[in-house]
């Protein structure tokens, strides 16, 4: 039995696992959905929403994750070329880039406490940007690490098939936490 | 027979499934075996085991406030031995009440009937019942069970500190839960039970993420989605209602934890505390009811849906028949996983909704009497006239209809949301959820571990052990649970402490007495089935190879676990898993694996699925061999 099993194949098929990374993304996007609902039902119920005007921070943070995702995007298709050296320095550069957004929240976050909108008050809409935000972040970091781990594959010079698989979980996951921090932004826009 | 069959394709290249990169080169040891595993029917071992320790545990604190219900002027100095201050002079504390019927609450829900229940048979189970070698990410499965664990310890180690554990209800409903000096158990015990429910989440979801790509992404040849028995159907909709709400969780627990630790305002305003006026204002609690009821709703369903996909298989198998309207029973599955999302406000009629609003809930709530019904309905159609077979799992599954439709019936009534303004919060609730969701889902949980026991440890259970274990339990919760309905009915709130402080509920202190017994008799009851379920493992009679005669595909792999199931190819499925009893067979089944072609006298027309080539072969053979009377 044993000699049996030594006969099946060993293949790598990432459709299961590519599935895993797409209910990750229904999953986490129901989890802001709950966020964004309980500032819905806050805001309706009490009249009122943050009432900020949102720190310019918020437009360069934007604008820089919508740059990283082009540049992930980049580094797919050299890969897809099999231009390796081109994919890593897209992913690079779209690393520096996702650093740089972490730090234009944090610049953001200060930027509001200078206004008095801190984290802890009487306006839990304003709690809520931090919240909203920073959870945002964690999955940044989560973000990053995928990135790097398709940037250590390339450097390791894994299978091709496995440094594609990596390159395409971590495309699923930052494109989607570009677009969800976009919507989370036009959110806090559209609901003051 | 199968075995052979099996082991004559040894040589050939398995094609569908390869899947399992880190399979048959890999060296077992003691560790790799048996704790961090990453077989899948390891890992359905750790979750069953852990989950009845957990059950046990749970259990034990129920008899604790039992005891304390039924003789609140009583003193027991064997308590105080056992809990210290929490029973000074034998006596059981009011703050030490609240957090057993809390964790009694919290155990029973999440880590037996949710994790225990899921886990355990969604891990066996689907790979197996699919065919395929393991799951998706047999890693992520692995850290779905230590997370899990980790869950369960630091739920448990409330019980060692200064101010105890959580107290505030399994609900946990700010402003309770919100702030650390309200009571006792709203402090470190509360912190604790936020991490630890962190801790268990993230297990769900890994586990429900794994068991829906294992589903949709590995089947075996053949098995289409219209083939799947019905245990996988309600386990791949189970895993669906989690990730769609337990995310939701998520997001309260962290406004919740944001308002306990660093002083938000998410569910806190106007609060005075003795005589301090505290600075919170703006949030409010009923926020968190909403976010709270939009997992804890969908809850219930993952806890019974997996239980009525047990007792689907069950009662079939032991029927000797095939499901009855096995297309409505995936429907109305389908059907209570959408009207699930759509009815949490029915937990919240009396906090002052909009009655407007409370009208549409009622409305969806009552809706899911219909598909609920089907599945019972269904059931029984099964049952009549089958050639019954009284195995222990069959006599469980049975009680889980039983329990299902009286439980039920008193769903009907809390969904009403003018009859819930007298029933609400009161004994009429306990006892509704105790039989539809608590009795119910247990029975289902206890069939499918009497009936997969040979799958999972190659060893049979003790039978007449098992029908004592049934007679006993089924008797004892109906006579614990029916009795509380009429308290309900009298409005008694649930969760007091002594009956003996309020007049009028002074009356039910001799029923609290009876009840309290057939609690004491459930529990001794609970011995028989742990005696025969560990010495089973060990000194059992070793199963065959298809104890039950069933057709899934789960009884074709062999008796001997080994990693990857199958020993060569995976079986092919070439017909659905309700075929008993065909007519025309000279057996009362025919496995999934067996194809049309070996089946000559008992196919039916509706078998070919509109194939006209395969109907005319039919249509030829059955010219070609007329049939002969006395076949039996």
């Amino acid at each position: 039995m044993i000699l049996a099993m030594a006969n099946i194949q060993d293949t790598f098929d990432p459709k299961p696992r590519k599935f895993i990374v797409w209910l990750f993304v229904v999953s986490s996007t129901i989890m802001f959905g709950g966020f964004t609902s309980y500032y819905l039902v806050f805001a309706a119920s009490k009249g009122k929403g943050h009432g900020l005007v949102l720190p310019d921070a918020f437009i360069y943070s934007s604008l820089v994750i919508i740059a990283s995702s082009i540049t992930l995007m980049l580094a797919s298709r050299a890969l897809r070329k099999l231009n390796f050296s081109l994919q890593r320095r897209m992913l690079w550069i779209t690393v520096v880039l996702a650093i740089s957004f972490g730090f234009m929240q944090f610049n953001a976050w200060g930027s509001m406490v200078k206004t008095g909108a801190t984290l802890v008050g009487n306006n839990a809409a304003i709690s809520f940007i931090y919240i909203v935000s920073g959870m945002h972040l964690l999955h940044i970091i989560a973000g990053v690490a995928l990135i790097i781990s398709t940037l250590v594959g390339s450097y390791k010079n894994i299978p091709l098939v496995k440094s594609q698989f990596r390159m395409e979980i971590a495309s699923i996951f930052w494109h989607f936490i570009d677009i969800l921090w976009i919507y989370l932004y036009v959110f806090l826009l559209l609901n003051r | 027979m199968q075995s052979e069959r099996i082991m004559s394709t040894i040589a050939l290249h398995d094609e569908h499934n390869h899947d399992h990169a880190d399979h048959g080169h890999h060296k077992e040891t003691l560790i790799s075996k048996y704790i961090f595993s990453m077989d899948h029917k390891m890992i359905a071992k750790q979750f069953l085991i852990t989950g009845i320790i957990m059950a046990v545990i749970a259990m034990g604190l129920s008899i604790l406030f039992r005891i304390q219900l039924a003789w609140p002027d009583k003193n027991f100095p064997f308590l105080e031995t056992f809990l210290g201050k929490w029973a000074e002079g034998g006596r059981i504390k009011s703050d030490f009440y609240l957090a057993l019927v809390t964790i009694h609450g919290t155990i029973m829900v999440f880590f037996v009937l949710t994790a225990g229940l899921s886990g355990t048979f969604s891990n066996l189970l689907i790979p197996l019942q699919i065919g395929a070698r393991d799951m998706a990410s047999p890693f992520l499965n692995m850290l779905s069970y230590w997370f899990f664990f980790m869950a369960c310890v630091v739920m448990m180690s409330s019980f060692f500190i200064q101010t105890g554990p959580a107290s505030g209800g399994w609900t946990v409903y700010p402003p309770l839960s919100a702030l650390p000096t309200a009571i006792p158990g709203s402090g470190l015990g509360m912190t604790l039970w936020l991490v630890s429910m962190v801790l268990f989440v993230a297990s769900s979801l890994m586990g429900g993420i794994n068991y829906v790509s294992t589903i949709l992404n590995m089947r075996t040849k053949g098995m289409d989605l219209w083939k799947m028995p019905l245990t996988i159907w309600a386990f791949f909709l189970t895993a669906i209602l989690g990730i769609l709400s337990f995310p939701v969780l998520v997001a309260g627990v962290v406004l919740l934890v944001f308002d306990r630790s660093f002083g938000t305002s998410f569910y806190l305003s106007d609060i005075v505390m003795g005589t301090t006026i505290l600075p919170n204002e703006g949030g409010s609690p009923i926020l968190w009811q909403h976010l709270f009821w939009f997992l804890g709703h969908p809850e219930v369903y993952i806890v019974i849906m997996p239980a009525l996909g047990i007792s689907s298989e069950v009662i079939s198998v032991n029927s000797r028949k095939p499901i009855f309207g096995y297309h409505a029973m995936v429907y109305s599955l389908i059907g209570i996983t959408v009207l699930s999302f759509i009815v949490w406000g029915h937990h919240m009629f009396v906090t002052g909704m909009n009655p407007l609003l409370g009208g549409v809930f009622m409305i969806t709530t009552l809706i899911i009497a219909v598909p609920s019904a089907v599945k019972t309905f269904n059931y029984l159609a099964t049952l009549w006239r089958g050639n019954i077979r009284f195995t222990p799992a069959m006599l469980f599954a049975i009680g889980l209809v039983s329990f299902f439709i009286s439980g039920g019936l008193t769903g009907i009534f809390l969904g009403n949301a003018s009859l819930d303004i007298n029933l609400h919060d009161t004994y009429f609730v306990v006892a509704h959820f105790h039989l539809v969701m608590g009795s119910a889902a247990i029975f289902g949980m206890l069939a499918g571990v009497y009936h997969w026991f040979p799958k999972m440890f190659g060893k049979m259970m003790n039978a007449k052990l098992g029908y004592l274990h049934f007679w006993l339990t089924f008797i004892a919760a109906y006579l614990v649970f029916f009795p509380l309905h009429f308290l309900g009915l009298d409005g008694v709130p649930r969760r007091y402490y002594a009956f003996t402080e309020f007049e009028f509920m002074k009356k039910w202190l001799t029923v609290n007495v009876f009840v309290t017994w057939a609690a004491i008799l459930a529990a001794l009851a609970q011995v028989a089935f742990l005696f025969n379920f560990f010495y089973s493992i060990f000194k059992g009679k070793v199963a065959p190879q298809n104890p039950w005669e069933s057709n899934t595909l789960e009884w074709t792999a062999p008796v001997e676990h080994l990693h990857g199931n199958w020993p060569g190819e995976i079986p092919t499925v070439y017909r659905w898993p309700y075929d008993y009893s065909k007519p025309g067979h000279d057996a009362d089944f025919i496995p999934q694996t067996v194809p049309f072609s070996q089946t000559m006298s008992s196919n039916l027309p509706h078998d070919f699925e509109g194939n006209a080539e395969a109907e005319k072969i039919q249509q030829d053979w059955e010219i070609a061999n007329p049939v002969v009377e006395n076949k039996g």
